[in-house]
């Protein structure tokens, strides 16, 4: 009968729009397609594969970011801590193969131990997350600089920079990589008892509690978690740029956070999934990528960048009271 | 009222950590600086410390309110930057620039406090998103530093009233004055009930978004102040110079022994974590420690001191942050 046919595609249709997966999925297509306009090309394989592998490293940090803010926190640190990451790898590293294994379990622990002291701090001594993990940034920050004593050393050996720069059959190792991260994550978020509990200490829900795990200790954990990501961010992206430099993450901040919104996570905590982040961290690098080729100059792309994440934040601020 | 009464009320008034850590910090500064107690040590330190201590107010008033302003630093950026850009020597030039600064200040605040108390979105991404833009506006005018400040009007913040009292001082005082009248009125305690539990505010009548929005003006006023004090420290526009200003606000609140969790602190405490974090930062310069460190430093400082300020405070608050 016509009209439920009309009221039944009503229904589809608003059920698909509110889908925020589906809609970041449909707002990268129309910022590839932008960027196709102006500089034909743009869409190519290619390209699309070069901003695909960019868009890993946000996708990374924001993964940790992520399972801090369902967790029901938030990580100013993890900038700081994939510099940490880059600087600590190529040190390491040294450009030899041999040294990958002991690396890649030296970064992600050193990453764990940082992000635990956060965690001792926010879940224990009841420090708010904000100050605790700005004034990390801070302090980790400055173990970078003496680290490195302000210059870095080592750089990546080349089974690392096949990994970061390579492709096969025309995809990049990096994608693929992410390919896999978020299959896992998603299958750890969804089907675990791990993501159960995640949630359910972000939400505060008495069942978190009646499960018996301590929501204190698994928050701390997550901070754990959290700079071992982020720092394996850091390793990530020396794979990429070969040599480390420093401050290396200070841009994947407040991204990461604009895509964990931007994925539909609730800043408030208890919701959301990895799989709309992803598609976030690909819509902000898209627009970085296209800003850049714009050659506008960095005023242009800030007020653009700044007003994205405003519009983004309200129109967000609005759905999650519904 | 007898002595151990008005001992215990000292004991337990939420800033006295701050107070100590700053007799503390005095003492290290002065054992440092042979010259601290000159008056022209004190007249430099106070050059540099007003802008810090009145944005550490502004940060302080939003964070009573409940929210966060990371948009302060860049706010100051493009202040400094558009008064830079636009005064001349004149007399009527000067006030025309200064009351454009003001109303600037306030516009930023109508539209960080609009997102924030109408549509309610969170204060730690508006402001954010308030920061790049303001950011990307003042390099927009100034892509590299320039302008011109007119030699008098510099001159004017590094003179003496009274030959005692150095002009920074004095603003510091008038702000402290602001403030005093601000808290006889019924915003201050609007403020203090807004950020303590908006929904109570609200069931007892109050109009939590107006509330907020004229917490964000307040802070406003504060913050046009201290850019005025920045650029004629400076006597130029530079669309950097704001950027260590944000972190620093939040810091000296922190260590003023404002709680995040709103409707707690003074903005007394908040100068006076300004003031010592303007101390810190002499006393890493003066103890000849590199700049690799201070950074490391700061940020060392600010956690301890938070793990110190946490401990007798109740656990559990949930920041609204």
């Amino acid at each position: 009968m016509p009209g439920s046919n009309a009221i039944l595609s009503k229904i589809f249709l608003k059920n698909v729009l509110s889908n925020r997966l589906f809609v970041a999925i449909v707002a990268v297509f129309l910022l590839f397609a932008f960027g196709e306009i102006i500089f034909p090309g743009f869409m190519s394989f290619t390209h699309i594969m070069s901003v695909l592998r960019l868009s890993v490293f946000l996708g990374i940090v924001a993964l940790g970011q992520s399972l801090v803010v369902i967790s029901g926190g938030i990580d100013l640190s993890v900038g700081s801590l994939l510099s940490l990451g880059v600087v600590i790898s190529a040190y390491f590293l040294r450009g030899e193969n041999i040294n990958i294994p002991e690396t890649l379990v030296i970064v992600p622990l050193i990453g764990f131990a940082i992000g635990l002291i956060s965690g001792v701090g926010i879940s224990y001594v009841g420090i708010p997350p904000l100050i605790m993990t700005l004034a990390m940034a801070s302090v980790i920050e400055g173990i970078s600089l003496i680290f490195t004593k302000g210059f870095p050393s080592g750089n990546a050996p080349p089974l690392l920079e096949t990994i970061g720069s390579g492709k096969i059959f025309n995809f990049p190792y990096l994608i693929l990589l992410w390919g896999v991260i978020i299959t896992i994550v998603t299958l750890i978020l969804k089907r675990t008892k791990w993501g159960y509990i995640l949630y359910g200490v972000g939400a505060n829900s008495l069942t978190a509690e009646l499960s018996g795990i301590s929501a204190k200790r698994f928050r701390m954990y997550i901070y754990g978690f959290c700079g071992a990501i982020s720092a394996f961010a850091g390793l990530l992206l020396l794979s990429y740029t070969g040599t480390p430099y420093l401050n290396l993450g200070a841009p994947y901040i407040m991204p990461s956070i604009a895509a964990v919104v931007i994925g539909g996570v609730s800043l408030a905590g208890g919701s959301g999934d990895y799989l709309g982040v992803a598609t976030g961290c690909i819509f902000l690098t898209t627009l970085t990528s296209i800003l850049v080729a714009l050659q506008t100059t960095e005023a242009v792309r800030q007020i653009v960048y700044g007003s994205l994440i405003l519009i983004l934040v309200v129109t967000h601020a609005r759905r999650g009271r519904e | 009222m007898n002595i151990k009464g008005g001992l215990k009320e000292i004991y337990q008034n939420p800033s006295l950590p701050s107070f100590l850590i700053l007799v503390g910090m005095i003492t290290v500064n002065a054992i440092l600086q042979p010259t601290f107690f000159t008056y022209r040590v004190f007249k430099l330190n106070f050059l540099t410390f007003t802008p810090l201590i009145l944005v550490s107010i502004a940060q302080a008033i939003i964070i009573i309110v409940g929210g966060i302003d990371l948009s302060i630093g860049a706010s100051i950026s493009l202040l400094t930057v558009l008064m830079a850009s636009i005064m001349g020597d004149s007399f009527s030039s000067i006030i025309l620039t200064l009351v454009c600064a003001f109303g600037l200040a306030l516009l930023i605040s109508l539209f960080n406090g609009f997102f924030i108390s109408y549509i309610e979105a969170p204060p730690l991404l508006v402001t954010y998103a308030t920061w790049i833009i303001l950011f990307g506006i003042a390099l927009f005018i100034k892509p590299t530093p320039g302008g011109y400040i007119p030699k008098h009007f510099y001159q004017a913040y590094r003179g003496d009233v009274l030959h005692i009292i150095p002009v920074p001082v004095l603003i510091l005082i008038i702000a402290l004055l602001i403030w005093s009248v601000i808290s006889k009125l019924r915003i201050y305690k609007h403020i203090y009930a807004v950020g303590g539990n908006a929904e109570a505010a609200r069931a007892s009548g109050i109009n939590v978004s107006l509330t907020k929005l004229k917490a964000f003006l307040l802070s406003g006023i504060f913050v046009a102040l201290a850019a005025v004090c920045v650029v004629s420290q400076t006597a130029t526009g530079d669309a950097r110079c704001g950027l260590g200003y944000t972190l620093n606000s939040v810091a000296a609140s922190i260590i003023g022994g404002i709680s995040f969790s709103g409707g707690k602190g003074s903005v007394a405490g908040a100068m006076m974590g300004g003031l010592i974090l303007g101390l810190l930062i002499n006393v890493l310069y003066f103890a000849n420690i590199t700049s690799f460190y201070q950074e490391f430093m700061k940020g060392l400082i600010i956690v301890v001191s938070l793990a110190i300020g946490m401990i007798p405070k109740l656990r559990g608050e949930r920041s609204t942050v």
